[in-house]
């Protein structure tokens, strides 16, 4: 949590001093830094994660409207130290690391609120559908047991584009990921997280 | 701008492949310690054991490589840790000419995944199964190993039960498979580590003084 705060702290000062151009491109390409808290399964991996990156691609579409697609890339861990598991006939003792490998792509649309040609900041409001993979990995010494599942994505977000030039900006945003992709082995019926991403935009007319 | 794009989703791509893995120190400080147990045996009804003081085994798939491990370096701390534990819970080591009621076997399987690849006349995977003898007590041999697994190093600790050599076969009643010792920042004193885990983990390897 604190380094969300941080990030978001980072973000608003970020926003406030930008001296910025009026909004009158029509595509817009960005790559941020994604960092992420799990909410699903908080006793696999329960820990932020700030090992993440977005990528996308968007157009303005009637001024108000952005439509394109969306890259994820996030790693989640969590170390677990020394336990022993006890089966019928045996045990089985260990230290290990949880490890989780997601990846989404989107097509994705956004509102973009206010749009005018004197706006400093650009807030606006999206939604990413789309298909995600999750890697469930247990890494034990020199041993590792990988899971991998598909699902179904869904990325609301809420951020604003920044432009402090004519063809650079920054971006900040908060997005929520619900992804129907299910592991139950491990106690995944599905997997949702929350985060925030801050980078670059490039802009285009 | 198709230049930027193509660029962008590059380093997007580039960067979302990586899965990055914990360290090889975070990894490879502590064994991995698995026992295996047959249920029907009851331990206390053993009273003496041999085990060679200062010398392991080694079996490897490769070719010419099986061999024994003699020493203070290794086999010496490795075999007196278990001597240690056992003497503790109440066993009373003897030599094997002594009529011991079991035998320890402690090698190392080098190169091989100890799922897999030992292999045992009569071996059913789990404590039960029967070796065709036991060095000095029938026609014993060091399993053999059929699956090849690279650079990898298991030490083996078996209990064998020479109290009731059943048709000259001897049966395994508790084994402990501590892995990978190859990989490990040291091998001595973490094999010394994981055979006092392995005897923590089997509470039910005690020997219970009769009145």
């Amino acid at each position: 949590m604190k380094v969300m705060k941080v990030i978001v702290g980072i973000s608003l000062f970020v926003m406030s001093f930008t001296i910025v151009h009026g909004q009158d491109f029509d595509k817009v390409i960005h790559i941020s830094w994604d960092v992420n808290m799990p909410l699903s399964n908080r006793e696999w991996i329960d820990e932020t994660s700030a090992r993440g990156l977005k990528a996308g691609y968007h157009r303005l579409i009637e001024d108000k409207f952005l439509a394109g697609i969306e890259l994820g890339w996030a790693t989640y861990d969590k170390y677990q130290p020394t336990v022993t598991f006890e089966y019928p006939g045996g045990a089985f003792t260990t230290d290990y690391f949880n490890y989780l490998y997601s990846y989404g792509l989107t097509v994705s649309g956004g509102y973009v609120l206010p749009v005018g040609k004197k706006e400093k900041i650009l807030p606006y409001a999206g939604l990413g559908l789309g298909a995600s993979l999750h890697r469930y990995t247990r890494y034990y010494n020199i041993y590792q047991d990988m899971e991998s599942s598909w699902g179904f994505l869904v990325s609301p977000k809420v951020g604003a584009i920044i432009p402090f030039g004519r063809k650079i900006g920054a971006m900040a945003a908060v997005h929520y990921d619900f992804s129907t992709s299910k592991q139950e082995a491990i106690g995944y019926n599905n997997f949702s997280n929350i985060g925030v991403q801050v980078g670059i935009v490039m802009l285009s007319y | 701008m198709t230049r930027y794009l193509i660029s962008v989703l590059a380093v997007a791509v580039f960067l979302s492949g990586c899965e990055p893995q914990p360290g090889a120190e975070e990894l490879y400080d502590q064994l991995v310690v698995e026992t295996n147990f047959d249920p029907a045996i009851n331990f206390n009804a053993y009273t003496t054991y041999s085990i060679s003081r200062d010398t392991i085994g080694k079996v490897s798939n490769i070719r010419g490589d099986d061999s024994l491990i003699v020493g203070n370096t290794y086999a010496r701390p490795v075999a007196e840790a278990v001597i240690n534990n056992l003497d503790e819970r109440g066993f009373i080591r003897v030599d094997r000419n002594d009529d011991p009621d079991l035998a320890i076997n402690v090698f190392i399987v080098r190169n091989l995944d100890i799922q897999q690849q030992l292999n045992y006349p009569g071996y059913y995977g789990y404590p039960g199964y029967y070796y065709p003898g036991y060095y000095g007590y029938g026609s014993y041999y060091y399993p053999y190993v059929s699956t090849y697994v690279y650079n990898t190093e298991v030490l083996v600790i078996e209990m064998i039960d020479l109290k009731n050599v059943v048709n000259n076969q001897v049966k395994v009643i508790w084994n402990a498979y501590l892995g990978d010792v190859y990989s490990a920042i040291d091998a001595r004193v973490q094999s010394v580590e994981g055979i006092g885990q392995a005897f923590r983990q089997s509470p039910y390897i005690q020997k219970i003084a009769q009145p």
